[in-house]
């Protein structure tokens, strides 16, 4: 699959190459420019570039850079040196910037390994070039509709362009994600029947409800959500494939889960109690395995891991637990899943959601379909005394609240975001919960301030009472 | 009161089944049929169906429904022709055209009902906005797809473009309308965001009182979204 090296080729090196200095000398770090202005002047660039002997992909609809992030600290952790686009963008562009900052002036690669969060819709223009030695393939979901289109399309893809040389690791709970790569060696893993699996589909979507061989209707004996389960077709052979790595035991109290490989069970410390995290660890554990990395280098690894704080964090405050929980925007699943979370969480709480995209709004307006595959549903519950709808589509959203059955007493729907907190009802209330998009993390901790002062001030009106 | 679904196994892509969950809303009494793959079409054999709906679907999809619906051709055709209420939205109405042409060349064939052809770029989606008119009704909706409609929609077309494409880049026409057939590439909760077309729909559909759900909060809504879709520049 290497290319010969072209004069183009190395003309486009020194220039990325350059830029990639002045970028750092301006502290500009995350940028993907370097291997967009390598792929400008050299579009087989990726093909030339000297790559690592071992590489590792991570790719899927969600939970890609906690599974990356659990990798390269793990690793990092444990003394190795590698590369990875931790940093960077994860398309085309951003790999090669990722790979050209691990390159010498020749072209040749300096470390023996890359860890790669590997885009799924950019596939097309990175596998022709390099061959993942793993890759994880967590899920595959409805994501952006305007980008990622439906799951047929993203499958599709997959299944045209990654080598078959590169052992697939993929989550057997998932039918679609689980027969993607159907030539190719594979490892599965899965995390075995929940208490809180169910007979019968509670969410809106679910991306394979029929046979794709014969067309029957798929017979599931249990969903854990949307078409995550263990299913088969009653007419033929097609169904939920058996994992080598199976998560048999979740003990929440001591924060620890059990893991069983080939008759033999190992034990792992909990990152966290959300079981996307769980399905994201286990991916993270046979990675690492096959790198060779023992239950005992992992798990003391993993104890002192925590979810990246843009992405979840929990603080007690003066009595109350605030919680702010990454909720990507125009992704139904990823904000099905908060929204799951948050229910499922004991406690009375107050749910802040903010999920426009503010970028398209300012010289645009968002396409809000993925409203309606999106389980709003999932907020009306008892525990969950108060929503807050905020931000330039707070109609649209109040709307859907509306479609959602619940009661309009409980909502508040304001198009600032810092007005529409100061609305919150604190009494009776143990967990405050930020659920915010992407583009929304600085936002978020204003809000996160607001909720605070709001704190505050209700502990000095309790003082002056007292 | 009968709305019948054609396959929400498939057809359910991009939102678009919010059409259905906002018509119970707004008309509970009515008895939604949803029609799947390995059954008999309702509007086969039932004469009271007051809608017939179908949504978004994959391409693969799209093939299935074509085979599953060749048999009921002819009746499709005469229901057409009779006034039966139909809405098709996003890509459905392609199976429904001559032909569907992919990338390569290669053609599927549809059930032929309209004299339109739609053409596939699976690289290349299209994502725009969309306000137009359908009789004095101003409709605004999203428009995602991978293909294109060709054709001659000039005597049967739904909504006339203000912003954004009609059923490809070069026209202004945008989706079908022939007897009480409407068809648009509009995706997702179209009736809930065009609360006056829902209306008319009610009133096509024989109900008796028309009345939307929430129906203050949904013109707000959509007055808010017309005024901004007027601020932008296509």
């Amino acid at each position: 699959m290497m290319q010969k090296k072209t004069v183009k080729f190395y003309f486009a090196l020194w220039l990325a190459k350059g830029s990639s200095l002045l970028l750092k000398i301006f502290r500009r770090n995350g940028t993907q420019l370097p291997g967009k202005l390598a792929l400008k002047l050299c579009p087989n660039f990726l093909g030339m570039l000297g790559k690592p002997n071992t590489i590792i992909g991570v790719t899927g609809t969600n939970g890609k850079t906690t599974v990356c992030n659990m990798i390269n600290d793990i690793l990092t952790d444990n003394g190795y040196d590698f590369v990875n686009n931790k940093y960077g963008s994860n398309t085309n562009a951003g790999i090669v910037t990722t790979l050209i900052k691990g390159a010498t002036m020749s072209g040749k690669s300096k470390k023996d390994m890359v860890v790669l969060e590997i885009d799924e819709r950019s596939s097309n223009r990175i596998f022709p070039y390099l061959t993942p030695t793993y890759l994880v393939c967590n899920n595959i979901f409805r994501d952006s509709l305007q980008r990622n289109a439906h799951t047929e399309f993203i499958a599709s893809i997959l299944n045209k362009y990654i080598p078959k040389e590169t052992i697939m690791i993929e989550n057997a709970d998932d039918l679609i994600c689980s027969h993607i790569a159907d030539n190719n060696q594979k490892i599965y893993f899965s995390i075995s029947q929940l208490k809180t699996d169910t007979k019968e589909c509670q969410n809106i979507t679910r991306d394979i409800r029929v046979c794709p061989k014969c067309y029957a209707p798929l017979e599931y004996e249990y969903v854990r959500y949307h078409h995550i389960g263990k299913a088969h077709c009653p007419n033929c052979d097609y169904g939920t494939r058996k994992a080598d790595y199976v998560v048999t035991n979740i003990n929440l109290d001591n924060k620890e889960m059990t893991v069983q490989h080939q008759e033999q069970e190992e034990k792992y410390h909990l990152v966290s109690n959300n079981i996307i995290n769980i399905y994201n660890m286990l991916a993270a554990i046979i990675v690492l395995k096959q790198l060779g990395l023992t239950r005992e280098q992992i798990n003391s690894s993993f104890a002192k891991l925590k979810i990246v704080e843009t992405r979840f964090s929990e603080e007690e405050y003066h009595g109350y637990h605030i919680i702010t929980q990454l909720s990507k925007g125009m992704n139904p699943i990823a904000c099905s899943r908060a929204f799951d979370y948050v229910r499922k969480q004991p406690g009375n709480k107050v749910a802040i959601v903010v999920l426009d995209d503010t970028h398209v709004e300012a010289n645009s307006s968002e396409n809000t379909a993925w409203q309606y595959d999106t389980d709003y549903e999932f907020l009306k519950d008892d525990s969950i005394k108060q929503i807050i709808i905020a931000g330039p589509r707070y109609l649209d959203g109040y709307i859907r609240l509306m479609m959602a059955d619940i009661e309009p007493e409980k909502i508040v729907h304001e198009k600032d975001l810092i007005e529409a907190t100061e609305k919150i009802q604190l009494e009776g209330i143990d967990k405050i919960f930020i659920l915010h998009d992407l583009y929304l993390i600085q936002e978020a901790k204003q809000i996160k301030n607001k909720v605070k002062e709001m704190i505050d001030q209700k502990s000095e009106e309790r003082a002056n009472e007292e | 009161m009968k709305i019948e679904v054609l396959f929400p196994e498939f057809c359910n892509l991009s939102g678009d089944m919010a059409n259905i969950r906002y018509l119970r809303k707004c008309i509970p009494e009515a008895e939604v049929i949803e029609t799947s793959i390995d059954m008999e079409p309702a509007f086969n054999t039932q004469e009271d169906i007051n809608l017939i709906y179908m949504g978004t679907l994959s391409e693969i999809a799209q093939e299935i429904v074509i085979q599953k619906l060749k048999p009921y051709q002819e009746k499709i055709k005469e229901l057409i022709e009779k006034g039966q209420l139909f809405l098709f939205t996003g890509n459905s109405v392609e199976v429904l055209g001559s032909y569907i042409e992919n990338e390569d060349g290669s053609k599927i064939q549809g059930l032929g009902i309209f004299n339109v052809h739609a053409k596939r770029d699976m690289m290349h989606r299209h994502n725009s906005l969309f306000l137009g008119d359908y009789e004095g009704i101003e409709i605004v909706g999203f428009k995602s797809q991978f293909t294109m409609l060709y054709g001659n929609n000039e005597q049967n077309y739904f909504i006339k473009a203000k912003m954004g494409v009609g059923i490809n880049p070069e026209s202004k026409l945008e989706g079908i309308h022939q007897n009480n057939f409407f068809a648009t590439y509009l995706i997702g909760p179209f009736l809930i965001l065009n609360p006056q077309f829902t209306l008319k729909l009610m009133e096509l559909m024989k109900v008796e009182k028309p009345t939307l759900a929430f129906e203050e909060d949904m013109l707000k809504a959509y007055q808010e979204r017309l005024a901004k879709f007027k601020t932008l520049t296509y």
